[in-house]
């Protein structure tokens, strides 16, 4: 035992009040998908404070404040910064007078810290990238803007010119703001227009929730009142106590106590949220990983079979076979769903055709499913009940239905197929209460500048189409000569990273043509000739130096200007968008996105590249975002009738902003508060006026009919592969998620702020006491994980046959290939895991989880099955925590 | 180790100056000052010295995983606090276990009050009634789960004999801007 102990986190005691002259500024958080508002005050130093009397402060509110009041200004909420060369105080707080989102000022811990994101050379985040730099014998050296932009332009050209377009990839952030997804996706579509581009969370660009999509549902159709409003809600695959914090505190514990909702949690983990619903009427489905389709499967067996489906829905809104076949579209012509199907393997003639294939299949035998998921049969009984059966007056139940991660990057099209189809026969969609969603991860700030080249993959599948470039395959094959990555470490985040890891060693560090000269055209043709070898050059933009992307790996650095730095807009999960206020000076050179991405496209000899300021882009992605679900083409309308900048015009929304899609009628901006919403009367029949669009999404489901196409989920799709990952031989499921305070905020600084520092020091990995006990592990222990047969399909694009992309072919075949992968991580040995499952973080930059998680992704929709993954835990040795008491603490996080 | 503190341990009287400058061992009644790197303590002593000392209980009475209520730094409506005997070392722990720990009970996420709440198996005080922050009384309060943007603020005990001596508090209260301005 230590002899003395100091907690790691010294917050101050006092804290300077924002006086009654100090300007407010909106702003929203940073981090997940929920966007909360917030509130930036701020006066310059050596001005006087505020005082506490409601008189004397900005806040307006009279200090100490009552419980739950909100406007409280924690240390961890107050900073300094320059702006315009001068030095301001800064309180950054939940906007306690929000009337959206976080009402009344809620937060999580990760916003409620933003603050601390802010570069002050006074704090953690003094490190910030400030400078371009230059490798130059294996050491990144300033240089200037257009000393690096014209190295850059003049490789890319030669690349280009030479290997195609296809050898110059982008990896960027999907989720960043309008003005920065916009000016990256113009530069590499419409542009360059290469297919090598993907997002940060996926090998490609598709769809997360692509079996919905295939039957009709929007992705975010929801809006956060509905989960107040339902009677019974299902959450698959996350926990929102843990993740977006806001929607569980303002919305979903609205819900359970005022409306009595019933929450049904489907996770292998025992989170705080789903010990916080079973003790108030819920229920947990503690089911194995991967095993979600037999149970959903199942439970709508269950449905089926007792008649609770809504079958007034079902009527009017799910189509026959003569619509699901017919038409244009989302029917059987050029679309994914069809894709798909070729051989029939998913599409049926309608809710008959369906119902019986459904009560055909084994795997819906609630006993079977119940068996392949490792549960309690009666839970999926009991969850069938919850969900449909008519209440004693004979209404139905309103039903919900909110998945993430944990349900989508397993089997991915199975799963999102067949609670797509619960969700119908549920008649849940467009109504209050009755809506089925994602909960999101990021915001949701992507807008295209231009089309993704699909006809330029060199990836078909098998049937007619092609998908779009898997640019970790096209990677590991060397067909990449130029990377331009940005806001991503793509490594660690991506499937089976060892392996990806080694590629990159192999292409850019092992090769021979490493620049060793400060002379311009020297280093050009040093990396000229790496490319030409076969080798990759790597340029890496984002705002602090990542590791090993950015710190090893790449020739140029390129420093990003963020959050706060510069006036943004961007959507949340009910499509709600705002204005992000610049309140402060980026760190030295460093530049917004959208200006690098606009200097170097001019390098390179595109037009269209002349914005002056980010509402210049602003206004120019306005018309690319008409007719999808943030359409927002009305704030610039709007903005030029009234003279004023689009930006400007946004911002007197305030932290409120506008829920999109927004129509015009006159001067009138209509918003919609879900999208399927079939009973909404707030359309005129003459239509939306002029540039606004009135989707079909919004007032029907999102299919050449308007209905909802039901499809099959055959488990003989993922069965063999899921037989391979099934642990044996003393391995465990390694499942990996997020943690309430490191969310959609790991690409940030969250190492640099001491207080979640002291939380979370180092990686963890939860373990059940029965699993820790054979393995003679304890809590605070440092244990190895490691994985010895992690897949790799490593090539095969061309899919002929049918089933030629399923894994036991392409493992018999040669098209995998076996790697292994490791991490370390601190063992808090707790029943909240379920036993022969292990729990550890999804992205620990210096231990990533990922090199254990398979990197075969979903034939269907490029997907990846991060949350399958299995490995061998072994005890290393005591860490430092275990017996002190400054840092990490081991305590179940499911006490209620 | 300390010799010095052990003494003042046993001699059951620990001055003011020794609590801001000593450290502490297994045995020892005061909590080691947190030590600002280069300042030797001085930063943080200079700061607790603005604290008020006050009397809020008697270790005898102390009973094993049983809360009692006080109020510090003053009877302000958030002066809220608890303090309690974990049976189990602590961080800041006072007593031959340096067990008994003091912390303000309201949660530093939206000022729920916790006094209430405490779960002896777990040495947790929580889950806040608003929206459910536990935090871990043997780890300085330290978050367990939830939403707060700083640790529980823990009370600096001193023992002197058999009184207990609230002397000072790491981290602000909630609602307050200032500690000593309730």
């Amino acid at each position: 035992m230590s002899d003395q102990s100091t907690p790691f986190f010294q917050p101050e005691d006092k804290i300077p009040l924002p006086p009654k002259s100090a300007e407010v500024l909106t702003t929203c958080c940073d981090y997940c998908v929920m966007a909360c508002g917030y509130k930036v005050y701020r006066w310059p130093v050596g001005s006087a404070d505020g005082g506490p009397r409601k008189h004397e402060n900005a806040v307006n509110r009279n200090y100490p404040l009552r419980p739950n009041q909100s406007g409280w200004i924690g240390p961890n909420q107050y900073t300094q910064a320059t702006y315009d060369g001068r030095l301001y105080n800064l309180a950054i707080i939940p906007d306690p007078d929000a009337k959206v989102v976080n009402v009344k000022g809620g937060h999580s811990i990760r916003g409620g810290c933003i603050a601390q994101k802010v570069y002050n050379p006074r704090k953690p985040t003094q490190d910030r990238l400030k400078y371009p730099m230059i490798r130059i014998n294996d050491i990144l050296m300033p240089v200037t803007w257009d000393f690096a932009l014209d190295i850059m332009a003049a490789v890319s050209k030669h690349v280009i010119a030479k290997h195609g377009e296809a050898a110059w990839a982008m990896k960027y952030f999907s989720y960043q703001y309008f003005e920065n997804t916009y000016a990256l996706t113009k530069l590499a579509f419409k542009d360059i227009n290469t297919p090598a581009v993907a997002h940060h969370d996926h090998p490609a660009i598709v769809n997360s929730v692509p079996g919905w999509v295939d039957m009709g549902y929007d992705i975010f159709s929801a809006s956060h009142e509905d989960f107040a409003l339902a009677d019974c809600v299902l959450i698959s695959g996350t926990d929102p106590y843990e993740s977006k914090t806001v929607l569980w505190n303002n919305w979903i514990l609205k819900g359970i106590n005022g409306n009595k909702t019933k929450v049904i949690m489907i996770n292998p983990r025992r989170t705080m949220g789903v010990a916080y619903a079973e003790t108030h009427g819920g229920l947990h489905l503690d089911i194995n990983p991967g095993s979600d389709t037999v149970v959903q499967m199942a439970i709508q067996r269950v449905i089926l079979e007792n008649g609770w489906e809504d079958k007034e829905f079902i009527d009017k809104w799910v189509a026959n076979f003569w619509e699901t076949d017919s038409g244009f579209g989302q029917g059987t012509r050029n679309t994914p769903w069809q894709w798909r199907t070729t051989w029939g393997k998913f599409q049926v003639k309608g809710f008959e055709d369906w119902k019986a294939w459904m009560l055909s299949q084994e795997e819906s035998k609630p006993e079977v499913a119940a068996e392949i998921a490792g549960i309690d049969v009666a839970k999926i009984y009991k969850a069938a009940e919850m969900m449909a059966k008519p209440k004693a007056n004979g209404e139905r139940v309103k039903t919900s239905i909110a998945i993430e991660k944990g349900n989508y990057w397993s089997n991915n099209y199975l799963n999102t197929v067949s609670i797509g189809t619960m969700g119908a026969i549920l008649g849940a969609g467009g109504r209050p209460g009755q809506v089925v969603t994602r909960l999101g991860g990021h915001q949701r700030g992507g807008v295209n500048g231009g089309p993704y080249p699909t006809m330029k993959s060199a990836y078909k599948v098998p049937g007619r189409r092609r998908h779009r470039l898997d640019l970790d395959r096209w990677m590991e094959a060397g067909h990449v000569r130029f990377a331009y990555v940005i806001g991503t470490t793509w490594i660690q985040a991506m499937a089976g990273s060892s392996a990806l890891a080694d590629t990159f060693k192999k292409l850019i560090k092992l090769n021979p043509h490493q620049v060793r000269s400060f002379d311009k055209q020297e280093i050009i043709d040093t990396l000229i000739r790496r490319s030409d070898s076969g080798g990759t050059v790597v340029v890496n933009q984002d705002i602090y130096l990542r590791d090993p992307i950015g710190a090893q790996y790449a020739d140029i650095v390129l420093p990003a200007a963020t959050w706060g730095e510069e006036d943004f807009a961007r959507a949340n999960s009910e499509r709600r968008i705002r204005l992000y206020s610049k309140f402060y000076d980026a760190p030295g050179d460093a530049l917004p996105d959208w200006k690098i991405a606009a200097k170097f496209a001019k390098k390179m000899g595109f037009e269209g590249y002349d914005w002056k300021d980010s509402n210049d882009v602003f206004e120019e992605t306005c018309r690319f975002s008409r007719g999808s679900r943030k359409d927002y083409q009305v704030i610039r309308t709007m903005a030029q009738r009234k003279g004023m900048k689009a930006h400007d015009f946004l911002r007197t929304f305030g932290t409120t902003g506008l829920q999109a899609p927004l129509m015009l009628f006159g001067d009138k901006i209509v918003e919609t508060k879900r999208l399927h919403d079939y009973n909404r009367t707030d359309i005129p029949d003459t239509g939306p006026e002029g540039v606004t669009i009135v989707n079909k999404r919004m007032t029907a489901f999102k299919t050449h009919t308007g209905k909802l196409n039901l499809l099959k989920s055959p488990w003989a799709e993922w069965s063999d592969f899921y037989e391979f990952m099934k642990p044996r031989d003393g391995e465990l499921w390694i499942a990996t998620g997020r943690i309430n305070e490191i969310w959609e905020s790991g690409f940030d600084d969250f190492e640099r702020r001491p207080y979640t520092q002291q939380r979370w020091p180092m990686n963890f990995l939860e373990i059940h006491p029965d699993d820790a006990k054979a393995r003679g592990v304890e809590s605070g222990d440092i244990v190895a994980v490691e994985a010895d047969r992690v897949p790799i399909q490593k090539d095969f694009n061309l899919g002929v046959k049918s089933d030629d992309m399923r894994f036991s072919g392409l493992m018999k075949r040669g098209h995998i290939k076996i790697s292994t992968g490791q991490f370390s991580a601190v063992a808090i040995v707790t029943p909240s895991t379920k036993k022969g499952v292990v729990f550890t973080d999804f992205l620990k930059m210096d231990s990533p989880a990922n090199s254990v998680t398979p990197r075969v992704p979903d034939p269907f929709t490029l997907n990846y099955r991060f949350k399958i993954a299995n490995g061998k835990v072994k005890r290393v040795g005591e860490s430092v925590f275990k017996h002190k008491f400054s840092q990490m603490t081991f305590k179940r996080r499911d006490i209620v | 180790m300390s010799d010095d503190t052990t003494n003042l341990a046993d001699s059951g009287c620990v001055s003011r100056r020794n609590f801001l400058f000593g450290s502490s061992a297994v045995v020892a009644s005061s909590i080691l000052l947190p030590a600002l790197p280069g300042t030797g303590g001085k930063a943080l002593a200079a700061e607790m010295a603005r604290y008020p000392r006050k009397l809020v209980g008697k270790l005898s009475s102390l009973k094993t995983n049983e809360v009692q209520h006080f109020n510090y730094p003053d009877d302000g409506s958030t002066a809220k606090s608890v303090i309690v005997k974990l049976g189990t070392p602590a961080g800041g722990g006072i007593g031959k276990g340096r067990d008994v720990v003091a912390f303000n009970a309201l949660c530093t996420h939206m000022g729920g009050d916790m006094r209430k709440t405490y779960k002896s198996e777990h040495q947790v005080l929580g889950p806040c009634p608003f929206h459910q922050s536990t935090f871990d009384l043997q780890r300085h309060g330290m978050i367990v789960s939830g939403h707060a943007t700083e640790s529980l603020p823990q009370v600096l005990l001193e023992l002197e004999g058999d009184d207990i001596y609230a002397v000072g508090l790491i981290g602000l209260i909630y609602g307050r801007y200032d500690n000593l301005k309730g």
